[in-house]
C-alpha cells in the first residue's frame, strides 16, 4: 500500500518537501546552537580593525580565480607533453615522464608547496633568486607547483585517453600515407580529446579546489581570507559558510562549463541537436572560428607543396637533406635531452649529499611512530602519532566511507527521487568543497550536533570519511552504469527483486571493475591525511611542521625525508592498483571449463 | 520507509538531548568533577612546545599547571592551535586557553578574557647590521603570521610612516616565517618580541631586534563568554601568584637573564586591592 504511493512521484517530492521543512524548523527554531550568529562581521565595518572583513573574501576570489586559471593552463601544457612522453619510443623520454608524473602523483601537494616555495630557492643561484623575489614569489610558486600536481594527474588521463584508441584506426591512418604528425593531430588527438573530456574535467576541478592550498605560502586566496576573518574575530561559523557559498558556486560554474564543452563535442546531427547543443556551439563559436580559418589557411598552404611520385633531381637532392638534417637534429635533440637528465640527476645527488643525515636518521623514528614518553588523559591510540598515524586515518576512512560511498552510490542511481535527491545533493555538496573546508566543517558541526567533545584525530577522520563517502560513491555510481542494462532486465525478469538484484548479479561485477579506482582513491585519501594538519593533527606533517620548529635549520632534510615517506606509501598502493587492474582486466579473463 | 522514520525520529531526539548537554555553569562543573580541562598550544617556543624528549612544556604549561593547582583541581592539558583554540573554548571542550591570545574587543564579542597574564608587543627580527630604526623598513617585505594581530598592526605601522602599498607576506608558523628570513624573501620578520628572541637565540649573532615596540600585545586567558566565577577564580589565581612570588619564578624560568629567550619583565599585572 505505502510503496505503491511511493512509487509517484509527486509523493516522493512531497516527502522530500516535508523532510526538509522539519529540519528547518528543528534547527531554524528548536535546536540550540550554543553558538551566536553574528553575520553582521561579512559586510559591516570592524571597529578593533576599521575596514570591512568581507572585501577580504573578494580579493581572495579574485585570486583563487586567477590562480586556478593560470595553472589549470600550465597543467594542461605539461600534461599532455608528459601524456605523450610517457608513450614515446624514444626511452629516456618514456623514463623520465613516468617519473615525473609518478613522483608527482604520489606525494601531497602541500609537502609539494612547500619544497617549492621554501627549498627550492636556496638550491637557486644568487641572481635567479633575486629575480624571483622581485616578483611576486609567492604566486609563482603556488601556481607553478599546483600547475605542475595537477598536470601529473592529467597527464595520466591523456595517456589512458590515447591508448584507448583502436589500434585499427592507426593501421588505417599510415596506411593511408598520413605521417605521424599528421596521425597524432588529425586522428589521435581529436578523438582522444573527446574520449577524455570528462576525466579532464574532473581533474580541473580538482585543480580549482586544491588552490585553496595556496594559503600555506601566503598567498591570500579564499580559504585563507574565511581563515583571516575568523582568527580576527573568532567567528569562525560565519566566515566558513561564506567561503563555502563561494566555493560551491565556483564548483558549480567550472562544472557548468565543461557540460556545454562536453555538448559542444557531442557528435549529434544537425536536425537532432538540442537546446543545449545549440547553445553551447553558439557560445564556443567565437574560439572556434580563428582556429578553422586557419586551418583552411594552412590547408590551402601546404596544398601547392605537394610532390609528384616522379621528383626531379634537385627534389630529391632536397629531400635528403632535409632528412639528414631531420636525423641529426632528431640526435642534437636526444643527446641534449640525456645530457640535461644526467646533470638534474648529479645536481640532485649533490643536493642530497649535503644533508646532514644525522639529523633524519635521529628523527625518523619520530616522524614514523611518534610516541609519548608517559600517557595523558588526551592521548588517542597509545599516544601515536607521525606516519603511522596518517596511515591509521586513511584506513579508516576508506574502510568506513566504503559503505556510504555504496549505498549512496546504489541511492545515485535510484530512480526514486526519496533516493535520488539526497544522494546527489550529498556528493555535489561535498565534491563541490575544497577537503580543507569539509574538515573546517566537521570540526564545527559535530560537537554541536552531538555534544560530544571529540579529538582532532576523530574530528579529522570523520571529514576525511566524509568525504572520500562522496567520490566512492561516484566511483560505484560510474561501475553500476557501466554495466549493460541487459543484466539488470534479465534479473528482474527471473523474479529477483531490486535488492536481491543489486546484491547477487550487478554489485559483484560492478565491484569488481570499480577496484583500481577505488585503490586510486586510498591513495588519493593517504596523501590528503597531511591536510589534517590545519586543526592539529598529529599525524607526519604536523609531526614534521612541529620538527621544524624545534630544530630550526634543517628545513630540506625534514621536507625531504616526509616527502619520501609518502612517496613510498603511495607508489605501493599504486603498484598494488597496477595489478589489480591487470589481474582484473577482462581482456585477459580466461574462460575455464 | 516505516524504520527509516524511526530511525529520523530517534537521531532527531538524540541531537534534542545533546544540545541540551551544553548549558550550565563552567566553574561548577570543574569544581565537580575535579578537572579543569586547558588548551595549550604545542609549538610556541618557549611558550609552550614538544621538547625534544616528547615532553610538553614552556610557560604557558607552567601558568596552566599553576592556576589548576590554585583552583585545586586535576588539570587536563588539551593540545590546541591558533585555528581550533575559539571553537573548543565555544563548544565546552575545554574550559580555558592559555594559549599566546591578545586581548581584543572585537575578539570579547565571543569568548571571555582574564586579566592581562604576560606583556609582550611587537617588534622587527631583521639580519644584523642592516637596519637601524623602524623608519627604514617602508618599502620592505615583512613576514607575519596569519591568525595573529601582528599582521594588521605591521600594515598600520609602515602606512603611518609613509608607505603607501606595504608589502606583508603572512605564513602559517612561525619557523616559516623564520625560513621566509633566512632565505632572504622577505627583509624582516615581525611578531611578539618573545617569539622573536626565542628563534633569533638558536643562530646566535647574526639577526637582531630593531626599533621599538610599536604595539601593545596583551595575553590574557581565554575564558567561556558569561561565567563570572569562572573569570573571577582566575583572575584571583593569576593576582596571588603575583603576589607570592611564584609568577616571577615561572617567569624566570622561561624568559630570566640566564635562558636564551631574555626578555625583561618590565610592567605589572593588574592588581585589584
Amino acid at each position: 500500500m505505502i510503496n505503491r504511493y511511493l512509487e509517484k512521484t509527486w509523493v516522493q517530492y512531497l516527502c522530500l518537501a516535508a523532510v526538509t521543512a522539519l529540519l528547518v524548523y528543528y534547527f531554524g527554531w528548536v535546536f540550540d546552537f550554543g553558538y551566536k550568529f553574528d553575520w553582521t562581521v561579512l559586510f559591516k565595518k570592524d571597529p578593533s580593525y576599521d575596514m570591512v572583513l568581507g572585501d577580504m573574501l573578494v580579493t581572495g576570489l579574485g585570486l583563487t580565480i586567477s590562480i586556478t586559471l593560470m595553472s589549470s593552463a600550465i597543467a594542461l601544457g605539461l600534461g599532455i607533453l608528459f601524456g605523450l612522453g610517457r608513450l614515446s619510443q624514444f626511452k629516456p623520454v618514456y623514463y623520465f615522464s613516468t617519473c615525473y608524473v609518478e613522483f608527482f602523483r604520489n606525494t601531497p601537494l602541500l609537502v609539494q608547496l612547500f619544497f617549492w616555495y621554501f627549498a627550492l630557492p636556496m638550491a637557486l643561484p644568487e641572481s635567479v633568486r633575486s629575480f624571483l623575489f622581485d616578483r611576486n614569489f609567492e604566486m609563482i610558486s603556488a601556481t607553478v607547483g599546483l600547475g605542475i600536481y595537477t598536470s601529473s594527474f592529467m597527464a595520466e588521463v591523456i595517456r589512458a585517453g590515447i591508448q584507448s584508441i583502436p589500434k585499427g584506426l592507426l593501421e588505417a591512418s599510415y596506411s593511408s600515407g598520413l605521417t605521424a604528425f599528421q596521425t597524432l593531430t588529425k586522428i589521435v588527438l581529436p578523438l582522444a580529446f573527446r574520449a577524455i573530456i570528462p576525466p579532464l574535467g574532473s581533474e580541473f576541478l580538482n585543480n580549482m579546489k586544491n588552490s585553496s592550498l595556496a594559503m600555506v605560502v601566503g598567498v591570500a586566496e579564499l580559504c585563507w581570507s574565511s581563515q583571516q576573518i575568523e582568527s580576527l574575530t573568532f567567528k569562525g561559523f560565519e566566515a566558513t559558510t561564506a567561503a563555502t557559498v563561494i566555493y560551491l558556486s565556483l564548483s558549480l560554474t567550472i562544472a557548468g562549463i565543461l557540460t556545454l564543452v562536453n555538448w559542444k563535442l557531442q557528435i549529434v546531427p544537425v536536425k537532432n541537436r538540442k537546446f543545449g547543443h545549440k547553445f553551447a556551439h553558439m557560445l564556443f563559436c567565437p574560439i572556434e572560428a580563428p582556429f578553422v580559418y586557419i586551418s583552411k589557411m594552412h590547408r590551402r598552404f601546404m596544398r601547392k607543396r605537394k610532390e609528384n611520385f616522379n621528383l626531379t633531381r634537385a627534389q630529391a637532392a632536397r629531400k635528403a637533406l632535409t632528412a639528414k638534417v631531420m636525423k641529426v637534429l632528431s640526435y642534437v635533440w636526444k643527446t641534449a635531452f640525456v645530457g640535461s637528465i644526467g646533470f638534474l640527476l648529479i645536481m640532485a645527488l649533490y643536493g642530497v649529499s649535503k644533508f646532514n643525515f644525522q639529523v633524519i636518521w635521529d628523527n625518523l623514528g619520530t616522524m614514523i611512530w611518534w610516541k609519548f614518553p608517559n600517557g595523558g588523559p588526551n592521548e588517542i591510540l597509545w599516544g601515536l602519532g607521525g606516519l603511522s598515524f596518517s596511515i591509521l586515518m586513511s584506513v579508516i576512512a576508506i574502510s568506513v566511507s566504503f559503505f556510504i560511498g555504496l549505498i549512496v552510490g546504489i541511492g545515485r542511481t535510484s530512480k526514486n527521487k526519496l533516493f535520488l535527491i539526497p544522494s546527489t545533493l550529498y556528493i555535489e555538496l561535498i565534491r563541490g568543497n575544497p577537503l580543507i573546508m569539509v574538515i573546517f566543517w566537521i570540526y564545527f558541526f559535530i560537537p554541536i550536533l552531538t555534544g560530544q567533545f571529540m579529538n582532532v584525530f576523530w574530528s579529522a577522520t570523520i571529514a576525511l570519511t566524509v568525504f572520500t563517502g562522496a567520490y566512492l560513491a561516484e566511483i560505484v555510481r560510474s561501475g553500476i552504469q557501466n554495466l549493460p542494462p541487459g543484466q539488470f532486465e534479465a534479473a528482474v525478469s527471473t523474479g529477483l527483486t531490486y535488492w536481491q538484484t543489486m546484491r547477487k548479479i550487478i554489485l559483484p561485477q560492478a565491484l569488481k571493475q570499480m577496484l583500481p579506482a577505488i585503490v586510486g582513491q586510498f591513495i588519493s585519501i593517504f596523501k590528503d591525511t597531511s591536510l589534517a594538519f590545519v586543526i592539529g593533527v598529529l599525524e607526519l606533517t604536523f609531526v614534521a611542521q612541529g620538527l621544524n620548529n624545534r630544530l630550526m635549520i634543517y628545513p630540506f632534510e625534514i621536507y625531504t625525508t616526509i616527502a619520501f615517506l609518502y612517496f613510498i606509501c603511495c607508489y605501493l598502493m599504486s603498484l598494488v592498483a597496477r595489478r589489480l587492474e591487470r589481474k582484473l582486466s577482462t581482456d585477459t579473463f580466461r574462460l575455464q571449463m | 520507509m516505516k524504520r527509516i522514520l524511526t530511525l529520523a525520529l530517534a537521531a532527531a531526539l538524540v541531537m534534542a538531548f545533546a544540545a541540551t548537554s551544553f548549558a550550565g555553569a563552567t566553574y561548577d562543573k570543574i569544581m565537580k568533577d575535579k578537572v579543569v580541562r586547558i588548551g595549550i598550544m604545542t609549538d610556541s617556543i618557549p611558550g609552550a612546545f614538544y621538547n625534544a624528549k616528547k615532553e610538553w612544556v614552556g610557560f604557558d604549561v607552567d601558568i596552566a599547571t599553576e592556576i589548576a593547582k590554585r583552583l585545586g583541581v586535576k588539570l587536563d592539558k588539551v593540545p590546541v592551535n591558533n585555528k581550533t583554540r575559539i571553537g573548543f573554548l565555544q563548544q565546552g571542550r575545554i574550559d580555558m586557553s592559555v594559549s599566546n591570545m591578545t586581548h581584543k574587543r572585537s575578539r570579547d564579542n565571543s569568548i571571555d578574557f582574564s586579566i592581562t597574564y604576560f606583556f609582550d608587543g611587537q617588534k622587527m627580527l631583521a639580519p644584523k647590521g642592516k637596519f637601524s630604526s623602524l623608519k627604514d623598513f617602508v618599502g620592505k617585505k615583512i613576514a607575519v603570521m596569519q591568525g595573529t594581530t601582528s599582521e594588521l598592526n605591521v600594515k598600520k605601522l609602515l602606512k603611518d610612516l609613509g608607505d603607501a602599498a606595504p608589502k606583508v607576506i603572512s605564513y602559517q608558523k612561525e619557523s616559516e616565517c623564520f625560513q621566509a628570513l633566512q632565505m632572504g624573501r622577505v627583509d624582516a620578520w615581525s611578531t611578539d618580541s618573545t617569539i622573536l628572541l626565542g628563534y633569533a637565540a638558536q643562530v646566535p649573532g647574526k639577526y637582531e631586534l630593531v626599533g621599538e615596540f610599536f604595539s601593545n600585545e596583551p595575553y590574557g586567558i581565554g575564558l567561556p563568554e558569561n561565567d563570572s566565577k569562572l573569570r573571577d577564580a582566575v583572575n584571583f589565581a593569576l593576582q596571588d601568584m603575583w603576589k607570592d612570588g611564584t609568577y616571577a619564578n615561572i617567569y624566570n624560568k622561561w624568559y630570566g637573564p640566564e635562558t636564551k629567550y631574555y626578555f625583561p619583565l618590565t610592567e605589572k599585572i593588574e592588581m585589584w586591592p
